[in-house]
């Protein structure tokens, strides 16, 4: 592309097109564009247009679109990736070196911001080497006393070096800072100096302020990325300047600065914020150094907090430097500047207490948001708030002043009860601040789990909640002082574990009203505290509450629970449904009464959400609510199974038809419990299903193969005998699953568990032809790419199929393949890698197959695979009785970590769909070691002397002993 | 037991133990200024001129004369009155051993070094070859540029032959001389070695020499030795080491600090030193009050832990899990870090060093310091943690748990470094993993949480760095979701 007029014009009219709203127009322009970048001088034209079109979008859009051209092209990924070429020709590289750092200098802010981040893109790769003259080129602005240039220059310094913040120390790393610091230092102090004199020269001047405070800020923040690594000479040399205007800067005010806007923080409180962070960077780092000045810092600090503000953009500014105090009150050495009664009592009152209080901002969240309310207030997602920092407050001092800290807030607590006391329509907020305080104060450490675990002995936790709380809770009306009610229930919730039993079962029908309420926040806070509640153990590792206890409530606590549901803004409430799931887990056969109403209800629900499923949380539990009425009524009443089938079975086809991806997972797994729970031989209904489930389009979609392979499972488990007579036809397809399945490396694991169970469960004749193919594409598999997952599960289903079928027909199948084959397998694959199968029933499923092959295979004796007989025993003492080996191969660390494999499928999406461990060698042999002594006495008997000659001459010491005590055990002996 | 025998054919599988020591030198480029309580290289000799001009007014005579211009100076040293050279030298001398400002490079430019060396030769004038050799002494201990100009003017020759000066005061400059020579790198030190220093050096080295000459040559001694990018050739440190261990049986504190600056380096360096036996009287040395004394010394054992297993052992048998819990809680930052460093050397042996640690009560200050040291200290605590939990047994990082090290390891994830970061992550890691091994990996869960380190691993989750963004993410997804 030529740099002219015309292409100028081309560009400047698709640029205009890709800002359209309509896809038809947008998308080929886009498309365009992305098909010329590749071209020389693209760029360039994109320059040329940011600074002189017309047209302010345009020199945007170019901007943008410059942007994003570099962020995808500037970077060679690698000169011998073929696919991924250098779209970015080297003189129009230098040229854009050369033009950009003035350009963006020039540039408005808009376009500004642009071209810096495309500088530090840039600078990434090519900073320093290929880009030496661009510090000093940004350097030799600071002299030019316009701000506009000298923040856009800060703002790309900023970017370029904010990576010292994270990143590893290394040499290169560090030749680049030193790098910098030579050429920048300086100049930053003096620039830091010269802005700060410009401030009170310019105090009356509110423009002026402004841009100069944009730099002192920025400034502050380039401090801070080259003070992270270490700290360097120069600035230890300065540090006298630095400290000493930053400390002036903290204690700073100037109305002209102050902004209108309750929500945004303006420039002084972002100056101070950075501030504070830069002492805490050397309060941490570098306190050798930093402990003359830290007391100044303190002070400043902590008079900042007194005098700031409530609104929400002080927030940043009030937490971060809360923190700062939090982090020194820890230290030892500095235990001093607080120690002092009077300063104690200052930081309580002053500090702590305002920042605890409920705002008006809090209100507005807990009426109009309760969600982000609950969010922040239940799932401690509240790290940058001032509740929270104040909390750290408190934690930090109680590590050395935990008494005198105590005391004085046992004072406030007490007065701020009072004030409540006096007129509790207007004074509520003193109550929750007191509720606050005294949870902050008394707890230690705190689990989602557990709730509150350690606790505070000097706050009487009980006589608080029986005073206190149990009042609020116990009143007429649920919807009065709804920010108290919560308080209240948080309350129980968090100090669960410290509040004696019957002051919780005196609680629980308080919740279960409260689940009325109409306050989002206090429903949902009374829902949740019933569920945690609910799993609460007690001694023998039952629930601390029983079904029993609850007996008088069962029936308003299901009617409350699902009438909540109804409740405005509450129609998927994730907690609500989650405490039904926990009520049914508890309450077990006493729900039965209700399962008809509950059923109807979970269904129509089901129904409604599944138009568009947008809660996966809600959805979860409510599919395992399901799940748990099948269950809690199919174990008392078999015959039951039938009313759920109809009750669901339209549901479900609705949404089979519909194809709601988010739920046919579950239907799948909701369909395998139901079919579990048939005694004789499969449903029809079932039947005429089953060839739909072997439609490929099913198995494309990874999250349907775990429930579809354990749906089909319990297809072979219940229906073997129906599949072979009824549907026979259908057993290439089911093998065909089985065949795409095992080609993948993150799903073999659930193909070898479809094969395991047609293997165990359908009629040997009915798979027959089908067996030798079988096992060519499992050494195809294994030829093309062996993983160690597949290798575990392969000699699982070897090892199975020689209990199924016999050792001997295990011999002859490989034999029939390739001659010898067995004694390759035997050789490279069993002996070898044995150690490495995982879990209880697998291990046991190959101990059992090579006791088999050991004791019943005749060509084990008298072939040449004899010399494979004692190391194959060695190998299962070793199996026994060593650690198992859990070393994977290097280049397998990045296959599919999260699907570890299991016999079972363990696709444990719902909990309450599982099924038990099945363990296909069951019964026939309970203890494997002692079954091998058995078998071998039993092999020894029909070939006298053989077996104790071949023991002697190559088994080691260390596994004939333990073989001798496998003997014992069985009380055999070998002849 | 036969238990733990057979677990060990599992452990660390694929991991190299020896890759967890860590050398001192991890980055080669400073930021920092240079350590002030390092041994100083280079010295200027101005307490001697103090003393002199405090003499008694008597003698005032001779300052008046040798006060010369620059330009008087260079006639005079290029002239051939003996007197006159003499009087110019002293002069220059006295210049080159003020207080403040030296001026060194004007000396230099003056282009009289080559002179200077000359007189060192004038055997017949001893006042004359005292004072040039005193002057070049001072010119040698400026810059690196400075020390050049002395070495090209081929004083490094002359000063070795002035060891053997009959007088000693002659020989005891040159010591110095040469001292700063060898203290400005490698290169110099290597030269000088190449010369031949050490035999006339070590010679002077006897029963009856004075405390003062005795702590010259030491330090001389100790440079020879110091430096790396190379090491000191080996043979050159097994002809000095027999000295330097007598001199550290010295009862001068100064003899054994400098005396202490054993050379770092590879495992063969630090076989050379344990075979000399002094790691006992290192040990010793280490528990001395004087930090002089006891910086060199402990630096020497740390070197030598990070050395093989048997090196190690060698360290641990001469006592020094003895010393190190006081110095773990020694006041000064730099020797709680250089403890900690030492302790996680030895903590990245195998267990049965591991459980020597435990015997010898050193977890308890390990954690002391993870909570409450100096940044610098608590990250070399936090290595310590992790070679612990990498090399330690399924017991002994129970013990390790018993011993409180959750807590401040967990408040460490606050830490403005991000390899400290991923250290602790790992560390994490390694603890779930002998927690599976117990089946107790719920209850390793619960306290993570308790010691509020759950929602700071969360909250890593964001964290800018790559490798420590996964690892945290990794902990949560294995462990808490």
């Amino acid at each position: 592309m030529e740099l002219s007029d015309a292409n100028l014009q081309t560009l400047t009219e698709y640029l205009k097109k890709t800002l359209d709203p309509d896809p038809a127009i947008r998308r080929p322009a886009e498309k365009f564009l992305e098909s010329v970048e590749g071209s020389q001088n693209y760029p360039l034209l994109l320059l040329t247009l940011l600074e002189k079109s017309q047209e302010n979008v345009i020199k945007v859009c170019a901007s943008v679109t410059f942007k994003n051209y570099i962020k995808r092209n500037w970077r060679i990924v690698g000169i011998l990736v073929e696919d991924e070429p250098n779209k970015i020709c080297e003189s129009d590289r230098i040229a854009i070196k050369a033009n950009i750092v003035p350009l963006m200098l020039s540039s408005p802010e808009q376009i500004q911001k642009q071209l810096s981040d495309a500088i530090s893109i840039i600078g990434r790769e090519d900073f320093p080497q290929k880009w030496p003259d661009l510090l000093t080129e940004m350097v030799n602005r600071f002299q030019s006393g316009d701000f506009h240039v000298i923040n856009g220059v800060l703002r790309t310094a900023h970017s370029l070096f904010k990576r010292y913040r994270h990143e590893f120390k290394s040499n290169e790393l560090w030749t680049e800072i030193k790098l910098v610091l030579d050429a920048f230092a300086l100049p930053l102090t003096n620039l830091f100096k010269a802005t700060i004199e410009l401030c009170s020269t310019h105090a009356n001047d509110a423009s002026a302020l402004k841009v100069l405070f944009s730099s002192l800020i920025l400034i502050a923040k380039l401090f801070y990325s080259l003070n992270f690594q270490d700290l360097p000479e120069f600035f230890e040399d300065n540090m006298e300047t630095w400290m000493t205007n930053f400390h002036t800067l903290l204690t700073l005010d100037n109305k002209l600065l102050q902004t209108d806007d309750e929500e945004e923080a303006g420039l002084l409180e972002l100056l101070k914020s950075q501030i504070c962070d830069n002492a805490a960077l050397y309060a941490q780092k570098y306190d050798e150094e930093f402990q003359p000045y830290l007391p100044r810092f303190v002070t400043a600090i902590w008079n900042l907090l007194v005098t700031t503000g409530q609104e929400v953009k002080y927030d940043l500014l009030v937490s971060n430097a809360i923190q700062f105090l939090a982090s020194v009150c820890e230290r030892p050495h500095y235990k001093h500047l607080f120690e002092d009664q009077n300063t104690l009592t200052s930081i309580c009152e002053k500090v702590i207490v305002p920042n605890m209080e409920f705002r008006a901002a809090d209100e507005e969240a807990f009426e109009d948001n309760s969600e982000e309310y609950i969010r922040r207030d239940l799932e401690g997602s509240d790290i940058d708030t001032r509740r929270r920092a104040a909390c750290d407050l408190v934690r930090g001092l109680c590590k050395f002043f935990e008494g005198p800290v105590t005391g004085i807030f046992s004072g406030y607590v007490n007065s701020m009860l009072q004030e409540y006391a006096k007129n509790p329509s207007v004074n509520w907020k003193h109550k929750d601040a007191a509720i606050y305080l005294v949870t902050s104060l008394a707890s230690k450490a705190q689990t989602q789990k557990h709730g509150i675990t350690q606790a505070n002995e000097l706050v009487n936790l009980t006589e608080f909640f029986v005073n206190h709380i149990q009042p609020d809770l116990k009143s007429a009306s649920v919807n009065e002082f709804p920010v108290l009610k919560a308080d209240g229930i948080k309350y129980i919730m968090i100090f669960r574990n410290q509040v004696p039993k019957e002051q919780l079962l005196i609680s629980i029908p308080l919740l279960i009203n409260h689940l009325q309420a109409e306050s989002i926040v206090v429903h949902t806070y009374a829902a949740h505290a019933l569920e945690r509640l609910f799993t609460m153990r007690g001694t023998n590792n039952t629930t601390l509450i029983t079904a029993a206890e609850m007996a008088p409530f069962v029936e308003v606590l299901l009617t409350n629970l699902f009438k909540a549901l109804t409740l405005p803004g509450s129609s998927e409430n994730e907690y609500i449904m989650k405490a039904i799931m926990r009520s049914f887990s508890l309450l077990q056969e006493s729900i039965i009464p209700y399962i008809p109403s509950v059923i109807t209800q979970l269904t129509q629900k089901l129904l409604a959400v599944s138009k568009n499923p947008s809660k996966p949380h809600f959805n979860h539990y409510m599919f395992e609510s399901i799940c748990l009425s099948i269950r809690i009524t199919c174990k008392a009443n078999p015959d039951a199974v039938g009313s759920f089938e109809e009750a669901l079975f339209m549901v479900f086809t609705e949404i089979l038809q519909n194809d709601v991806q988010e739920f046919i997972p579950y239907v799948f797994q909701v369909m395998s419990l139901l079919l579990e729970m048939h005694k004789n031989e499969i449903p029809s209904s079932y039947m005429a299903l089953f060839p739909h489930l072997l439609q490929p389009v099913l198995w494309e979609r990874t999250g349907n193969i775990p429930p579809l392979v354990r749906l089909l499972q319990a297809y072979l488990e219940r229906g073997a005998n129906t599949i072979a007579s009824a549907a026979a036809d259908k057993i290439p397809g089911l093998l065909g699953v089985f065949q795409k399945l095992i080609a993948s490396k993150a799903n073999d694991h659930q193909g070898f568990y479809l094969l395991n169970s047609i293997i165990e469960h359908m009629p040997p004749e009915s798979v027959d032809q089908y067996r030798k193919q079988i096992f060519i594409l499992l050494f195809q598999r294994l030829q093309n790419s062996k993983t160690t997952k597949f290798i575990k599960s392969f000699l699982v289903f070897i090892n199975l199929y020689c209990i199924k079928y016999g050792a001997l027909a295990l011999q002859e199948i490989f034999d029939s393949i390739q001659p010898k084959m067995f004694g390759m397998v035997l050789e490279k694959i069993i002996i070898p890698e044995i150690q490495k199968v995982s879990g209880q029933v697998e291990k046991k499923i190959c101990a059992v197959g090579i006791t088999k092959i050991l004791t019943e295979c005749p060509p084990m004796m008298d072939t040449e695979y004899t010399k494979l007989w004692t190391p194959l025993l060695q190998a299962l003492i070793g199996l026994f009785e060593l650690p198992e080996d859990d070393t994977v191969p290097d280049e397998e660390h990045f296959i599919d970590i999260e699907d570890a494999p299991g016999y079972q499928t363990a696709f444990s999406q719902l909990a309450f769909a599982g099924k038990k461990e099945h363990d296909p060698v069951g019964q026939m042999v309970n203890n494997p070691r002692i079954h091998l002594a058995q078998s071998l006495h039993k092999l020894s008997t029909a070939c006298p002397g053989r077996v104790p000659s071949m023991l002697s001459t190559s088994l080691n010491a260390e596994a004939l002993q333990y073989l001798q005590g496998y003997l014992q055990a069985a009380s055999v002996t070998l002849l | 037991n036969e238990h733990s025998e057979r677990m060990k054919k599992f452990k660390n599988k694929g991991k190299d133990a020896a890759a967890l020591r860590r050398q001192r030198v991890e980055v080669s480029i400073e930021l920092r200024k240079t350590k002030k309580d390092e041994q100083i290289l280079k010295r200027r000799s101005i307490s001697l001129s103090l003393m002199e001009e405090t003499l008694p007014l008597g003698e005032d005579k001779r300052n008046e004369i040798t006060q010369m211009s620059l330009e008087e100076i260079v006639e005079a040293v290029n002239g051939s009155n003996t007197e006159l050279q003499l009087q110019a030298t002293q002069a220059t001398r006295r210049m080159l051993s003020r207080q403040k400002d030296p001026p060194i490079n004007q000396i230099i430019e003056l282009g009289i070094i080559p002179r200077l060396v000359e007189f060192l030769n004038h055997a017949d004038q001893a006042p004359l070859q005292f004072e040039a050799a005193w002057a070049l002494t001072n010119i040698a201990s400026g810059t690196s540029d400075h020390t050049k100009a002395v070495v090209e003017g081929g004083a490094i020759p002359a000063f070795i032959s002035l060891l053997s000066s009959p007088h000693m005061h002659i020989s005891e400059q040159s010591v110095w001389a040469l001292g700063n020579i060898a203290g400005d790198g490698p290169l110099y030190r290597d030269a000088l070695i190449n010369c031949n220093v050490i035999p006339p050096l070590l010679a002077l080295v006897s029963p009856v020499t004075p405390v003062g000459f005795l702590r010259n040559i030491t330090w001389t001694l100790s440079n020879l030795c110091r430096n790396k990018n190379p090491y000191p050739p080996l043979d050159a440190v097994k002809k000095m080491l027999p000295v330097l261990i007598c001199l550290m049986q010295h009862e001068d504190k100064e003899i054994i600090s400098d005396s202490c600056y054993l050379t770092d380096g590879s495992n063969d360096r630090i076989q050379i030193v344990v075979d000399t036996g002094i790691l006992p009287r290192l040990v010793q040395l280490m528990a001395r009050p004087e930090l002089i004394v006891m910086t060199p010394a402990l630096r020497a054992i740390g070197n030598v832990v990070t050395g093989t297993d048997e090196q190690t052992q060698a360290a641990i048998d001469a006592g020094v899990l003895a010393v190190l819990p006081s110095l773990l809680r020694h006041v000064k930052p730099t020797i709680q870090k250089e403890a900690a460093w030492t302790l996680s050397n030895i903590a990245a042996g195998p267990c049965q060093q591991i459980q020597q640690l435990i015997t010898c009560r050193l977890l308890p200050p390990l954690v002391e310091l993870l909570d409450k040291g100096d940044f610098k200290a608590q990250k070399e605590a936090v290595w310590a943690v992790a070679n612990f939990t990498t090399g330690g047994t399924v017991e002994q990082v129970v013990e390790l748990i018993q011993s409180g090290v959750l807590k401040p390891l967990l408040n460490l994830l606050l830490a403005k470094d991000s390899k400290t970061i991923l250290v602790i992550l790992d560390t994490i890691s390694n603890l779930f993993l002998a927690a599976e091994k117990l089946g107790e990996t719920e209850r390793l869960c619960l306290l993570v949480e308790e010691l509020d380190g759950l929602e700071k691993i969360e909250a890593l989750q964001t964290h800018d760095n790559n490798m420590v963004y996964r690892a945290a993410l990794n902990i949560i997804e294995k462990y808490f979701s």
